[in-house]
C-alpha cells in the first residue's frame, strides 16, 4: 500500500466528517408549539337543507369533534329532522375548527372533485339523494346534492367521502374513506 | 450410558491391546476447553513431546491421537493466547482426558478487548449467531437475522419492518446494544424496526433472561448485542465488498467494509463502511403487494488509537431507510378494515415498481460514540464511552392533505425527533483472586420533539443508574451476581385540549426508581455436561407511549389512549440452561424458562368502538396485569455423517395473564425447525462449501383471549428454505458465492406475528444469491 493512497485515504475520512457533521433536532426546546400547525384535521361535517319550496325554511345538521381524532370525543351530533314529502337542496360544509378562524376544507375537496365522492345510504327511511354537482369528468362529486322525503318515519345515513385518486368511476366502491359518518334522520 | 459405552470400549481396547501387545494401538481423546468460559478451543495442539506424535483439536476442541503404545506420558497442549501446559498422563488403551488451559492474561487483553464483553457473560444464556447465519442473512433485516435463536421470532409489519420478539416479549422490553452503546429510537412502537445496519454486525449476540444489570433497567426479556470486529491494528488495508441480489423486490444490495492502518502508526486504525439498499415491491405467491419498495444507505467509519495500556475509538454511524407501507393495510376506519379482512386477495394489488408513494415512512439514525480505556493495572481497565444518537421518523399518511399549500410542502403527517445523550464510566478486572467483575456507573439524557399529529407528546428523559457484577469461581461452579440501582425522571410537554380551539400545556413529571438484580450459577462437572441457572429481576418504567399516546394510529387503524397512571413492570425470571455435550456428534441445549411480570402493560380493546369523522374505530387502553410466560427453547445438532448434520430447534411459550385468568395476546405460536446441513471436503480450487435445507414449521396460535384482535388467528403453515455456499479462488482473490431460496415451494402463509396477516400473504419465493469478496493488503513495513 502506498503512501500517498493512504494519506489519500485519511483525508477523505477527515472531509467527509465535515460534511456530514451531525444531523440535529433544529427544535430541541422540548416545549411543543399549540398544535396550529400543519396537519390538516376535518373537525366538522356541517349538512345544510334549504326547502325547495321556501328558501327560509334552513336546516342544519353537524358532527363535530372538536380536537380531531382522539383525545376527547364528539361534541356535535346531531339528528337530521325533515318534514316529509318535501325536496331539500343539500350542501356540505367541511371545516377544520382547531384553528382560528376555522379552515374550509369543504373547498379542497371541490378542488380535487376528481377524486372524491360522496357517498349517501339511507336505510329505513324514505329519504332518497341524488347528487347533483359534477366534476370535470362529468362524475358526481356529492357536495351539493337534493333530498327527496317521502313518508314520515325514523332511520339512518350514512354520508361518507371517499377518496379515489386516479380510480374514481362514479361508484363507491373505489379508494379509501375520508369521512363517514352515519345520521340519525327523522322525517316527519 | 455413555459412562457404560466408555467402559465398554475400555475394555474392547484393553482386549485388543493384550492379543497384539507388541503393536501401539492405545488411544488419547478429549477436549481442549477454555478455564474460563467452558467452550472449547478450537484447533489447539496436542503434542507427546520426544515421540512425534500430535493431533490438532478441531474447532470445538475434541482430539483424539491414536496408535498410541501404553504407557507414561508427559503431554503438551498449546493454544494461541493460552499459557502453554504440560501435564502428566498414563495413556492405556482408550484413555479419556481433559484440558483446560487459561488464557494468559496479557495476551487477552491484546487480542479480544473487544470480544471480553461476551466472555463475561457466561452464567447467562447468551446465544452467538454463526457467521454462517449471518451471511445467509444478509440483503434482509436485521430482525430476521435473530430469528435463527430458539426463542427468538420476529415481529413483522410486512417485509421491511422486522422487531426481534424474545420469549414474547417485544419492543421496549428488549434492549439492543449496537456496538456497546443502547440503542435509542421510538422503539415503542410495533411497526418501528430497529435502525441498525445489519453488515456492522460481525457478532451478533441474543442473551435471553432479564439482563439488565449492566446495560440499564429495561432488559426484561433480554439483550441483543450487535458488535462490529475490532480494528486492524497491523499495518496494511483489508476489507470485503458483499453484494447480495434477490428475485422477490428485485433487490440489490451492495456493502463495502474497508479496514487499515498506517505503516509507520500502526496504532492508529481506521475503517470505512457503507451499504447501499433498494427494493421493488415484492411478491405474495399469488399477487404484488403494492408500494412495498424501499432505499436504504448506511455508512459508518471508525478511527481508533490502541497502545498497550490505552486506547480510545471514535465511531460514527448513519441509518437511512425510506420504505413504503402495503398501500391495501392503510384504511380508513372498522368498516374499511371489515372489507379487508373479508377480501380473499388485498384490495389494491399492483405491477412491479421500485417507486415509492404514500403511505410510507423514513427514519435515520446517527450514532456519534467516543471510547477510551486504560488499563489499571495487570488484570483491570477502566473504560469511558460517551455516545449521542439521533432518531428522526417521518411517517406519512396515504392521503396528501387536501389543501395545495399543504401537499405541496410534502410533510410528513407524524414526525419525531429524539436526541439522546449517554456516559458509561465502566471499571472491570478480570481473575483477581479468582474474581471477575465489573463496576460501573451509567446516564442518560434524552429529548423527543414532535410536529404534525400528536400521537405521542414532547418529553425530556433524564436517568443514572449505578451498578456491580462480580463473578467468582470456584471447584466446579462458578457464581455470578449483579445489582444495580436505577433513578429516572421523564418530564412530559404536553398540549391538551380545552375548548373552542384552546389548548393548555401540561407538563407532568414521573419519577421513577429501582432495583435490578441477578444471580447465576453455573455447573461444570465436566465437558459432557454444563448447566447454567439464571435468576434475575428487572423492571421498565411505562414507556411515553403507554403513559400518554393519544390518538388514531394511523395504519393500525386504533385509536390509543395511554394511562398516565401505569406503574412500573417487574418481572422475575429463572431460566436454566442445560448443555449436553455427550461426544463430538453430539450437542443438546434446552433452556426451560419463566418469567412473572408483575404489573405487565398491554393494550386493551374496549368493548365498544369509537366514532370520529372518518367513521368507528377500535379504541384501545393500556392497561396493567400479572403475566406468567413460561417455555422452552430446545437445540439439537447430531452429525448423522461426519460432514452431515442435522440441527433440530424448537420453542415453545405459554402466556398467561394471571389476574384475568387468560391468554396474552400477540404471543408467537410454537415454532419448530429442522435442518440439514452437509459439508464438503475442502480441494484446492474450493473450500468451504455447504448445502443445506432447513424446513420451518410455525402452528397455529390458538392460545389468544377472546375478543382481543380483528380477525382470528392464521393457519399453522411450513416453510422449506434452501441454502448454500462455497468458496474458491480466481487466481490469489478469494471469492465466496451464497445462494438461496426462501419458500422453495411458494406457498401462500400468513404468519400471526405479521401485521400484515390482516390483508395479505407473505412473501412467495425469493431467490438470494450473494457474493463475498474479500481483500488484503498487507504492506511491508519500509
Amino acid at each position: 500500500m502506498k503512501k500517498t493512497t493512504q494519506k489519500t485515504v485519511l483525508i477523505l475520512v477527515t472531509l467527509f466528517t465535515f460534511f456530514i457533521g451531525c444531523k440535529k433536532d433544529e427544535d430541541p426546546v422540548p416545549q411543543p408549539q399549540p398544535p396550529s400547525n400543519e396537519e390538516e384535521v376535518i373537525t366538522t361535517m356541517r349538512l345544510t337543507f334549504v326547502d325547495s319550496s321556501d328558501h327560509s325554511n334552513v336546516i342544519t345538521a353537524s358532527f363535530r369533534d372538536p380536537d380531531g381524532d382522539g383525545g376527547l370525543a364528539y361534541d356535535l351530533f346531531d339528528t337530521i329532522r325533515l318534514e316529509q314529502n318535501k325536496t331539500w337542496e343539500t350542501s356540505i360544509l367541511l371545516l377544520n375548527e382547531t384553528v382560528v378562524p376555522a379552515d374550509t376544507i369543504s373547498n379542497e375537496v371541490l378542488d380535487e372533485g376528481d377524486d372524491h365522492l360522496f357517498c349517501y345510504t339511507p336505510s329505513g327511511t324514505s329519504a332518497a339523494v341524488i347528487i347533483t354537482d359534477m366534476d370535470s369528468n362529468g362524475l358526481p362529486i356529492g357536495l351539493q346534492s337534493k333530498w327527496y322525503t317521502g313518508a314520515a318515519g325514523n332511520g339512518t345515513i350514512q354520508v361518507e367521502l371517499r377518496h379515489q385518486p386516479g380510480v374514481k368511476d362514479g361508484t363507491c366502491i373505489p379508494g379509501d374513506t375520508d369521512i363517514s359518518v352515519v345520521f340519525e334522520i327523522e322525517i316527519q | 450410558m455413555n459412562k457404560i459405552i466408555t467402559i465398554l470400549l475400555g475394555l474392547l481396547s484393553q482386549f485388543v491391546c493384550l492379543a497384539q501387545s507388541d503393536t501401539c494401538t492405545s488411544v488419547l481423546k478429549g477436549r481442549v476447553i477454555d478455564e474460563h468460559d467452558s467452550t472449547g478451543l478450537d484447533f489447539a495442539n496436542i503434542f507427546l513431546p520426544g515421540h512425534a506424535i500430535g493431533a490438532l483439536a478441531d474447532s470445538l476442541g475434541f482430539f483424539e491421537i491414536r496408535n498410541i503404545c501404553s504407557g507414561n506420558y508427559l503431554v503438551r497442549i498449546s493454544h494461541l493466547g493460552c499459557t502453554t501446559i504440560e501435564v502428566p498422563v498414563k495413556i492405556e488403551g482408550l484413555t479419556q482426558r481433559n484440558f483446560y488451559l487459561e488464557h494468559h492474561s496479557e495476551l487477552l487483553k491484546e487480542i479480544e478487548i473487544m470480544a471480553e464483553q461476551l466472555k463475561d457473560q457466561t452464567t447467562q444464556n447468551s446465544n452467538i449467531i454463526s457467521l454462517e447465519k449471518i451471511d445467509q442473512s444478509k440483503g434482509m433485516a436485521l430482525g430476521d437475522v435473530l430469528k435463527n435463536v430458539p426463542g427468538v421470532s420476529s415481529l413483522n409489519t410486512g417485509n421491511s419492518i422486522s422487531k426481534p420478539v424474545i420469549h414474547g416479549m417485544h419492543s421496549n422490553r428488549i434492549l439492543l446494544l449496537n456496538n456497546g452503546t443502547r440503542h435509542e429510537g421510538q422503539q415503542w412502537g410495533v411497526e418501528h424496526a430497529p435502525e441498525i445496519d445489519p453488515f456492522i454486525a460481525n457478532n451478533i449476540t441474543v442473551i435471553k433472561g432479564a439482563n439488565s444489570v449492566k446495560y440499564g433497567s429495561d432488559a426484561i426479556a433480554g439483550v441483543v448485542l450487535i458488535d462490529a470486529k475490532p480494528l486492524r491494528y497491523s499495518p496494511g488495508i483489508e476489507g470485503e465488498m458483499d453484494l447480495v441480489g434477490m428475485s422477490n423486490g428485485r433487490s440489490g444490495t451492495a456493502s463495502v467494509n474497508v479496514d487499515g492502518s498506517f505503516n509507520k502508526l500502526s496504532a492508529l486504525a481506521w475503517r470505512i463502511q457503507g451499504t447501499l439498499k433498494k427494493s421493488g415491491n415484492i411478491s405474495a405467491p399469488e399477487y404484488i403487494l403494492k408500494n412495498t419498495g424501499l432505499k436504504e444507505y448506511n455508512f459508518s467509519y471508525t478511527l481508533g488509537w490502541k497502545r498497550k495500556n490505552y486506547g480510545a475509538e471514535i465511531y460514527y454511524s448513519q441509518f437511512n431507510s425510506t420504505f413504503g407501507i402495503f398501500s391495501a393495510s392503510h384504511f380508513g376506519n372498522l368498516t374499511d378494515l371489515k372489507k379487508a379482512f373479508d377480501s380473499p386477495v388485498p384490495l389494491e394489488t399492483a405491477d412491479f415498481t421500485y417507486n415509492i408513494e404514500r403511505p410510507y415512512q423514513h427514519t435515520e439514525h446517527e450514532l456519534f460514540k467516543i471510547n477510551s480505556f486504560i488499563n489499571t493495572g495487570a488484570k483491570s481497565k477502566l473504560s469511558l464511552t460517551y455516545a449521542r444518537q439521533y432518531n428522526l421518523r417521518y411517517e406519512y399518511d396515504k392521503h396528501a392533505p387536501l389543501k395545495d399549500s399543504l401537499e405541496n410542502l410534502n410533510k410528513p403527517e407524524l414526525q419525531y425527533e429524539l436526541t439522546t445523550h449517554t456516559a458509561d464510566i465502566v471499571w472491570e478486572y478480570n481473575h483477581v483472586k479468582k474474581h471477575t467483575g465489573q463496576l460501573g456507573v451509567s446516564g442518560i439524557s434524552q429529548s423527543n420533539t414532535y410536529a404534525g399529529r400528536a400521537l405521542i407528546p414532547n418529553f425530556q428523559n433524564y436517568g443514572g443508574g449505578i451498578f456491580i457484577i462480580d463473578r467468582v469461581k470456584l471447584n466446579k461452579v462458578e457464581i455470578e451476581g449483579g445489582l444495580r440501582y436505577d433513578n429516572k425522571l421523564i418530564q412530559i410537554y404536553k398540549y391538551q385540549y380545552v375548548a373552542n380551539s384552546t389548548y393548555e400545556l401540561i407538563k407532568p413529571e414521573h419519577k421513577f426508581e429501582n432495583f435490578t438484580g441477578n444471580l447465576g450459577f453455573i455447573f461444570k462437572r465436566d465437558t459432557l455436561l454444563n448447566i447454567s441457572l439464571n435468576i434475575g429481576t428487572a423492571w421498565r418504567e411505562p414507556s411515553v407511549s403507554e403513559l400518554y399516546s393519544d390518538g388514531l394510529h394511523h395504519g393500525a387503524a386504533a385509536l390509543e389512549f395511554g394511562n398516565s397512571e401505569l406503574e412500573s413492570e417487574r418481572t422475575r425470571n429463572i431460566l436454566f440452561t442445560v448443555k449436553y455435550h455427550p461426544h463430538a456428534r453430539l450437542k443438546i441445549e434446552a433452556t426451560p424458562y419463566v418469567h412473572f411480570i408483575q404489573n405487565f402493560i398491554y393494550r386493551q380493546p374496549a368493548s365498544a368502538p369509537m366514532l370520529t369523522i372518518h367513521g368507528a374505530f377500535p379504541a384501545f387502553y393500556f392497561k396493567q396485569t400479572n403475566a406468567e410466560l413460561k417455555g422452552v427453547d430446545l437445540y439439537l445438532n447430531y452429525k448423522l455423517l461426519n460432514k452431515l448434520e442435522v440441527i433440530g430447534t424448537a420453542s415453545l411459550l405459554r402466556a398467561r395473564d394471571k389476574t384475568h385468568n387468560e391468554w396474552l395476546v400477540t404471543m408467537p405460536s410454537d415454532k419448530y425447525g429442522v435442518e440439514f446441513h452437509r459439508q464438503f471436503n475442502s480441494s484446492k480450487k474450493m473450500n468451504s462449501a455447504y448445502v443445506s435445507a432447513s424446513l420451518l414449521y410455525v402452528t397455529k396460535q390458538k392460545r389468544v383471549p377472546d375478543n382481543s384482535d380483528f380477525v382470528a388467528a392464521p393457519d399453522e403453515y411450513y416453510t422449506v428454505n434452501l441454502h448454500s455456499s462455497y468458496t474458491f479462488y480466481i487466481k490469489t482473490q478469494k471469492l465466496e458465492v451464497g445462494l438461496s431460496v426462501f419458500n422453495l415451494l411458494n406457498r401462500s402463509y400468513r404468519d400471526y406475528l405479521d401485521k400484515f396477516r390482516y390483508f395479505t400473504d407473505s412473501m412467495g419465493r425469493n431467490i438470494a444469491l450473494r457474493i463475498k469478496i474479500p481483500f488484503d493488503f498487507r504492506s511491508n513495513p519500509s
